[in-house]
């Protein structure tokens, strides 16, 4: 096995950077898409994907690196899209400014939750996450004028970069990409450092990680704050890009779907995020299904890759390629390595 | 005070159908440390299949027995199609429950469009005492849960599958050595925690319209109740349906209904602080052999 799957030896240098190759030269491609002269349609549809890709580095920091799955992350993206939203309006704050007040406010709000959520322990924490994400919503609906209450607040702020306009679809479109490079990044770079490999030792075995004198809890509590950051900067690009945001956008349903993204991709991988976001946005599209059926679909792609492929379509399609290149059948123990939540007990 | 005991009265209504969510929910997860959330869904579909029965002309107790009987089914099907392969990894079971969650709610809009459904009221009586109305259809259903909450308990108590059954929950692997069929308790547990879903859907149908996403909200307040009371500790679940009951009733009485969905939540995040594993004690999942 080379990069990807055994990542915890790819710490040395080129070895790692080879690992963060493929996805530059996909988001390179992806970058020359305008070119083609794109429909508006399809701009917006990649802009949404391009977001979710964002909030989706960080559930893959939290889950396929640390291997706790937070039922909350689209409430973490909703905090930094209503910071973004109220700091426009009250404090007249734009859009770069917005950048990381938006992520410091989700890292805090992540925090928060973080800290008696996982005092609790294992699987409460799903529920938990779950429960905040539930009341956030139900805040935000009971929030009066501050907070917009159900309808939500609209933001009509500009968004420039050296003084040119971004609002152009195509701009911002370009936009979103850097964002996503600079997002797949950061999560590379956080996999391959030590940091990484202490959340991962975490993941495989808590007690063996405790003993070793890590903390556990404190490095639980930090992965979620990571992956706040994220969805904080995430929530900001969304809300300027739609204009209008409501409670019902980030309430534990989308957090569903969320989840279900990083997972259809592969947590664990660096091409998952990116895979899972930009699949489950233009499925529908290049299948042609409606919202219902595609949601079906959806569904029904989790179940078969959780039963079928752990390591996501990504890791699966891999995992199958390197088969069928060397020709001999995995040996059980690379089998059990692939497998997430192995470290759940 | 007449409409104290009348929110009271509702609260307790609404919290049957809760308890009866949490009582499947709380048994699953002690025997097999799946967190199902697709449980909401077993409700929903149960409310459904009431609907169905009820506008194909069928009265209200037929189809009260079909829900049971239709949902106990999916639950024994997806026991052994789906959750029977993820119960080495339980967070598998989770997420294939995420997965039952949206494809069962798009089947129900996908067929029956996303609206909302309901019946008529199967009993319409108001009884007035001493000025207090008291709506025949709450107590109906407050009264059949209390049946099947206690057969169930004496069930679980008094019988020798009862005594099989948490001796599983206690230890799945010793249980298992003493030669109890744990496998087949764990299909039998999804059928009655189904079944008891599709009881409650039935139920909360003749109290409310509902849609394919009133399970959602349901499933939350199920493990809102079960996570209170304890996982895997029915009693609890039960006490704890009670007092979710009453705060939800009293809120509602008093002039905080926007926010009765937040207690629940509130309440069992302050519980879990203070108390991790409930207020009455429960289980954190079968040990697993590792």
């Amino acid at each position: 096995m080379t990069e990807g799957l055994h990542q915890d030896r790819a710490g040395c240098g080129l070895k790692a950077l080879r690992s963060l190759l493929p996805v530059l030269v996909i988001l390179a491609l992806i970058a020359l898409v305008p070119l083609f002269s794109p429909s508006n349609r399809f701009l917006s549809l990649a802009i949404s994907a391009g977001i979710n890709v964002i909030a989706l580095y960080g559930l893959s920091v939290l889950f396929g690196q640390t291997g706790i799955l937070s039922m909350g992350h689209a409430a973490l993206v909703g905090v930094g899209a209503y910071a973004a939203a109220i700091l426009a309006r009250d404090f007249g704050v734009g859009f770069w400014a917005a950048l990381p007040a938006a992520a410091l406010a989700s890292a805090a709000f992540a925090m928060i939750v973080g800290i008696p959520s996982l005092r609790v322990g294992g699987h409460h924490f799903v529920i938990m996450t779950f429960a905040f994400g539930q009341l956030l919503a139900i805040v935000l609906t009971n929030g009066g004028d501050y907070t917009g209450a159900a309808t939500g607040l609209d933001l009509a702020g500009p968004v420039t970069l050296f003084g040119a306009d971004m609002s152009d679809l195509t701009r911002y479109y370009l936009m979103v990409v850097a964002f996503v490079t600079t997002a797949a990044v950061a999560s590379w770079a956080i996999i391959n450092s030590s940091y990484g490999r202490t959340l991962r030792a975490i993941r495989e075995n808590e007690k063996l990680a405790a003993s070793l004198g890590i903390n556990v809890g404190r490095h639980k509590i930090g992965a979620f704050v990571v992956s706040g950051i994220f969805a904080g900067i995430s929530g900001v690009l969304l809300a300027y890009f739609l204009g209008h945001i409501s409670p019902s956008q980030f309430s534990s349903f989308p957090s569903i779907y969320l989840a279900l993204m990083v997972m259809i991709g592969g947590a664990r991988l660096i091409e998952g995020p990116l895979a899972g976001g930009i699949l489950v946005a233009f499925l529908p599209e290049v299948l042609n299904l409606d919202p219902v059926q595609s949601r079906i679909v959806y569904g029904v792609c989790l179940i078969a890759v959780i039963m079928l492929l752990p390591d996501g379509l990504i890791g699966g399609v891999v995992r199958a390629l390197r088969a069928a290149l060397s020709g001999k059948p995995k040996p059980e123990t690379q089998q059990r390595n692939a497998t997430p939540s192995e470290a759940r007990r | 005070m007449d409409i104290f005991i009348q929110q009271i009265l509702n609260g307790l209504s609404i919290a049957s159908v809760i308890t009866l969510i949490a009582i499947g929910v709380t048994l699953i997860f002690g025997l097999t440390g799946i967190i199902n959330f697709a449980h909401g869904e077993f409700l929903m579909i149960g409310g459904i299949v009431t609907w169905l029965a009820v506008s194909a002309g069928l009265g209200f107790p037929l189809a009260v027995v079909l829900a049971i009987l239709a949902v106990g089914l999916m639950g024994y099907i997806l026991e052994r199609g789906l959750f029977r392969f993820t119960l080495e990894r339980p967070t598998n079971g989770f997420i294939v429950s995420l997965g039952l969650i949206v494809v069962l709610q798009h089947v129900v809009v996908l067929f029956w469009n996303p609206n909302q459904k309901s019946i008529p009221r199967p009993l319409t009586t108001v009884w007035e005492v001493g000025g207090v109305r008291i709506a025949s259809v709450r107590v109906m259903v407050i009264a059949i849960t209390i049946a099947v909450v206690a057969l169930s308990f004496r069930m679980i108590t008094a019988s020798r599958y009862g005594r099989a059954l948490r001796a599983s929950v206690e230890d799945r692997d010793t249980a298992a050595l003493m030669g109890i069929p744990v496998r087949r308790y764990i299909t039998g547990v999804f059928v009655l925690g189904s079944a008891l879903a599709g009881l409650g859907g039935a139920l909360l149908i003749a109290l409310f319209p509902i849609t394919p996403f009133t399970g959602g909200t349901m499933v939350m307040k199920g493990f809102a109740v079960a996570l209170i009371g304890g996982l895997g500790n029915i009693y609890g679940a039960v006490a704890a349906g009670l007092i979710l009951g009453i705060v939800e009733g009293f809120s509602a009485g008093y002039g905080f209904s926007q926010w009765t969905d937040a207690y629940s939540f509130a309440l069992m995040i302050l519980v879990l602080i203070v108390r991790p594993h409930g207020l009455f004690g429960g289980t954190s999942g079968p040990r697993m052999a590792s």
